[in-house]
């Protein structure tokens, strides 16, 4: 008897404690759009850059914002992960970031739907600002979700071949290569091996390496990842099939996976200065607009040349498209200050002279139709080609998803699975991703 | 032959084999041993290679790059990490030691309904990954309490009691003589007092011990950084920023594993100092097991 | 004695009434005095054990993303996770290697190590030392440390084997390699098990080993019939916390793939635990992969459920052995 009535009273207890640390678990803070723009305030700001020369070019258009806007002060927190982001804006807090941008696209859904960030529209409107006059199609593209604005671009990216002159000289040939057959055969002559590796060789298509990613590749075919109705297509579309079976043969043509993978892992660091491309090991690579910038900072005295990325023999007449892709900004939804963080959002994205020096300052290609246009963008010849790489209206970008970048990751392991052998029947993988690219998409909805 | 002779030969042969025996067994145990510090010196030559030299098939430094611990330490964060890491194993540990002592002491001493059930959530406790419980603590800290990026989620749950503390201190504790504490407790003494001027004197080797395992455990913590302070670059542990090391600074492994040095070197150094506390504490977890 | 019977009735039971008062007074004060010693652990068990247990159980059977509000969606994630979810048996299966491998490797190490340092008679302090300070070794800088060594091209150990003209495996770059390297990290820090081995080894009576002799036991037969019932125990809790500590294997598998992989954990660029082709995945990871970087929170609570339960089971095996866990008092 005393028993179930002390069994019964400690249920209730439990009861109630669990139902108050719910609500207090999941009553989520709310900002809001409430706050003066013109009151004096501190917002905090978070980025992905590291590099010193690019936390110095931020600070520097940072400077200049607050020169404009004397009373928002911004305070900037650099070398962000996405996990930390993905984590800060489910946490909010007065630590929380008020602005905050990522170098990847994928999570732009996941941020729409889920309403961590602000639809942007609302302050568009507000300041009437057109968004189809003011950037380009794809970079508008890329930062919505089914209408919903709630990212702003931040300068892009343009993807194109970079070569080693000199190594081109040496093997006699004149000219880069514009198609995956050229492409091939060039990397063929500027292979040597030296024992059971290699002295130099020409590419290095391994999706371990640098940016040769299974997306950025793709993206020379052309790919559609989803059809109309939000199912994945990468089990139909030919372009996947066609990439991945290039960049297998290639390996194999260039001495198999494991020969390939082993130079791979004795490779310096993509951003260090022993980048094997900078240190002439490498005579081609895929890379984006930044890598110019960075060889020239640096102390190597590689001699490069920039081309657009090969395109497939068949589509020889599309050559100059290529993998673009940008930095985003948006603020997020526990802000308090949004006033204040969209005045900040507004300098980044759509004031020329902001966007041109920044692009110039860390060799991005500038993300307004203005700025894209502005005489002041650097007229370097390197940079120039990717400025119409950028342009091209064959290029493209990977689509934004209700699960972020999960369908890359899931063909991601597909691609490491494929060049190492452990899957050998392609289409059979490639079903295999599709269902669980739905299966994922299926479970989060 | 004589008998003797025999004799004399046979006790030869057993010398032979016993010396033989003798070089079998320390070659072997060299042998080992030189494998055992095999790492430590291939991680100290390696952190004195010039930028280039890393990327080779070198393994003798030349020259020997000696500024490399020096520019590691003045990578930017480097300092912090350190701090950070001495607050987090500093405080965990005195707050770990102050909350369990009291609960061991009872657990050890008392006789109360329930302590055999107390007892066994302290081992499962013990037993518990910390990634089961890491989710509605990870929401409350950083959406309630907004305590993310910074130490405080690392410290304060040391503050109440530590089950693998708690268990080696009860399990030292029963090897006190009874007679003390009933003398204490003739004496007037109250279970504070016997515990302050009784027990806690006499194991304070024990106490020692745990506490060690206790800051290495912090020192040593990479989980719950991740998960915490990750998002606040000035909230970096050392275990943390050491696996971020090479791709934040876009560094090769010579400075990488200058790092890596930096970050033994202390933890090797206390064991040298303490290695008496540390080998009877790790003796005991097993032996009183 | 004068008094009547009734009045010493009386008196008794007034004694008796204060003696109950006065016990029932001992033993509310026993009472407060055992939750004052015990109010640390009391909170800390509610707060950091029973609370979140309870609330993982609850989000196990929700749809959470951590921006809108859980919504209760039954058994998806649980048939999610043992049907679709194509990391979760790999994973298990790991897990299931690393039990049979790594933890039997360590003992057998660790048993090795220790007959082989009381057996030596000079020096032996110095190489208790040597053998034991890797396993003080923080994780993560062991772990940064062996995949330099072993790394292909660079790495002094590939460089080696190179002299000697043996073709190294890739390790922690090759998919059947990388759990190998993984163990010999492992067997690296063997240091708590050889001290343990050590000190249950000295504890065996040398007249056991005489008597065992005498009768014209030989090595072997000495270490079945003499050492190995001895170390019966200690062999069995190093088997189990053997388990258990594989249960939680973290630290070492995340950072070896993540360092191995080169792949830069920065903005834009996530990095995927399990490198390579996930043969380095264990359930914790999964926790942390799913619950942090993907915000699939049900099914990162579904897995933190299974590891409950995993390390609760043998947690009981543990318990089971009884008084000698609980101590001797009992």
């Amino acid at each position: 008897m005393r028993n179930t009535l002390r069994r019964r009273v400690a249920g209730a207890a439990l009861t109630a404690a669990l139902a108050v640390s719910l609500t207090a678990c999941f009553g989520s803070s709310k900002g809001g759009s409430n706050d003066n723009p013109n009151a004096d305030v501190t917002i905090t700001f978070w980025h992905g850059w590291s590099a010193p020369s690019e936390v110095k070019a931020i600070q520097a258009t940072i400077d200049a914002f607050e020169k404009e806007h004397p009373n928002i002060h911004v305070k900037a927190v650099g070398n962000i992960t996405d996990d930390k982001i993905n984590q800060a804006l489910r946490a909010g807090g007065p630590s929380a970031p008020d602005v905050v941008s990522s170098f990847t696209t994928d999570n732009v859904g996941e941020f729409c739907t889920s309403h961590a960030f602000v639809d942007l529209n609302k302050f568009l409107d507000q300041d009437g600002i057109d968004p189809e006059k003011t950037f380009p199609g794809p970079q508008l593209s890329y930062t919505q979700y089914n209408g919903n604005q709630c990212t702003l671009p931040l300068l892009s990216d343009a993807y194109g071949l970079y070569y080693n002159k000199d190594m081109f000289k040496a093997a006699g040939i004149s000219e880069p290569p514009k198609t995956m057959s050229e492409l091939d055969a060039d990397a063929v002559k500027l292979t040597k091996t030296s024992g059971d590796g290699y002295s130099q060789i020409g590419f290095v298509p391994d999706y371990h390496f640098y940016e040769s990613t299974i997306t950025h590749f793709a993206a020379q075919w052309g790919p559609t990842y989803f059809t109309s109705d939000g199912k994945s297509n990468v089990a139909n579309d030919p372009a996947l099939t066609s990439a991945m079976e290039w960049q297998k043969s290639l390996l194999d043509k260039l001495g198999g996976y494991s020969k390939v993978d082993k130079f791979r892992t004795s490779a310096g660091e993509e951003f260090s200065n022993n980048n094997a491309f900078m240190t002439g090991q490498v005579a081609m690579m895929i890379d984006g607009e930044w890598r110019a910038g960075m060889i020239d900072d640096s102390n190597s005295k590689v001699n490069y040349g920039v081309a657009p990325f090969p395109v497939p023999d068949d589509q020889a007449d599309q050559y100059g498209k290529g993998y673009i892709t940008g930095t985003i900004v948006g603020i997020a939804s526990t802000s308090k200050k949004q006033n204040a963080a969209w005045e900040f959002v507004k300098y980044l994205t759509t004031d020329t002279s902001a966007v041109v020096n920044f692009a110039n300052a860390i060799h991005n290609v500038p993300s307004t139709i203005a700025a894209l246009a502005s005489p002041d963008v650097s007229q370097d010849p390197s940079f120039q080609q990717f400025i119409k790489i950028a342009q091209d209206p064959n290029s493209n970008t990977t689509p934004a998803s209700p699960n972020g970048g999960d369908y890359q990751l899931v063909l991601q392991n597909l691609g490491y699975n494929f060049q190492s052998g452990k899957q050998t029947d392609l289409q059979a993988g490639l079903d295999d991703a599709a269902q669980q690219i739905d299966t994922n998409i299926a479970q989060v909805q | 032959m004589t008998t003797t002779a025999l004799r004399a030969s046979r006790a030869d042969t057993v010398r032979r084999r016993q010396l033989l025996e003798w070089v079998a067994l320390h070659s072997f145990a060299v042998a080992l041993a030189l494998l055992f510090v095999l790492p430590f010196v291939f991680v100290v030559l390696t952190a004195l290679m010039s930028d280039q030299q890393s990327l080779t098939r070198d393994l003798w430094p030349q020259p020997f790059a000696w500024h490399n611990l020096v520019d590691v330490w003045h990578t930017p964060g480097f300092a912090t990490w350190w701090r950070n890491t001495i607050v987090y194993a500093g405080c965990g540990t005195a707050l770990t030691l102050l909350s369990s002592v009291p609960v061991a002491y009872a657990l050890a001493y008392f006789r109360f309904r329930g302590r055999n059930v107390a007892m066994m959530v302290v081992i499962a406790t013990m037993m518990l990954p910390p990634q089961v419980s890491i989710i509605p603590l990870y929401l409350v800290w950083a959406q309630d309490l907004h305590l993310t990026g910074t130490l405080w989620p690392l410290i304060i749950p040391c503050a109440f009691g530590d089950a693998f503390t708690i268990f080696l201190l009860r399990q030292f504790m029963l090897t006190v003589p009874r007679a003390y504490l009933e003398a204490a407790k003739i004496d007037g003494c109250s279970d504070f007092r016997t515990m302050r001027s009784v027990v806690i004197p006499m194991i304070r080797p024990a106490i020692a011990a745990v506490g060690l395992f206790q800051f290495f455990y912090c020192w040593n913590d990479y989980f719950g950084p991740q998960i915490y302070a990750s998002e606040n670059p000035g909230a970096w542990t050392l275990s943390y920023g050491l696996q971020s090391f090479k791709s934040a600074h876009h560094t090769d492994w010579n400075l990488t594993m200058a790092a890596t040095v930096l970050v033994m070197a202390p933890v090797i150094i206390l064991f040298f100092l303490a290695q008496k506390a540390f080998i009877e504490g790790v003796t005991l977890t097993g032996v009183k097991g | 004695m004068t008094v009547t019977a009734p009045a010493a009735a009386a008196d008794a039971s007034a004694a008796a009434a204060t003696r109950k008062a006065g016990l029932r007074r001992q033993r509310r004060r026993d009472l407060l005095r055992n939750l004052a010693f015990l109010s640390p652990w009391l909170l800390g068990t509610g707060l950091f054990f029973l609370y979140p247990l309870a609330i993982t159980a609850w989000l196990s059977f929700t749809r959470y993303d951590g921006f809108l509000a859980p919504v209760w969606d039954g058994l998806d994630n649980w048939k999610y996770v043992f049907r679709d979810y194509p990391f979760f048996w790999p994973a298990m299966r790991n897990t299931l290697w690393f039990v049979a491998v790594l933890v039997t490797l360590r003992i057998a190490t660790g048993l090795v190590l220790g007959m082989l340092v009381i057996q030596v008679k000079h020096g032996r302090s110095l190489l208790r030392t040597i053998f034991y300070a890797p396993f003080l070794a923080p994780p993560v800088a062991a772990t940064l440390a062996f995949v330099f060594m072993l790394n292909p091209g660079t790495g002094p150990i590939d460089t080696i084997l190179g002299h000697v003209g043996i073709s190294a495996p890739s390790w922690f770059n090759d998919p059947t390699w990388a759990k190998p390297a993984l163990t010999l990290l492992a067997i690296w820090g063997v240091g708590d098990l050889m001290v343990i081995f050590m000190a249950a080894l000295l504890d065996v009576p040398r007249e056991l080993y005489e008597a065992a002799s005498l009768d014209g036991a030989g090595a072997i037969s000495r270490f079945r019939y003499v050492t190995l019932p001895h170390l019966r125990p200690i062999l069995l809790f190093a088997v189990i916390t053997g388990v258990i500590a594989t249960m939680q294997y973290y630290t070492e598998p995340i950072v070896a793939g993540q360092v191995a992989s080169g792949q830069i954990a920065g903005s834009g660029n996530q990095f995927e635990p399990g490198y390579p082709a996930g043969s380095t995945l264990t359930l914790p990871q999964l926790v942390y992969n799913l619950g942090f970087q993907r915000f699939n929170i049900g099914a990162a609570c579904v897995i933190a459920m299974v590891l409950f339960v995993l390390s609760m089971v043998f947690a009981a095996f543990l318990m089971r052995r009884g008084s000698g866990f609980l101590g001797a008092e009992d």
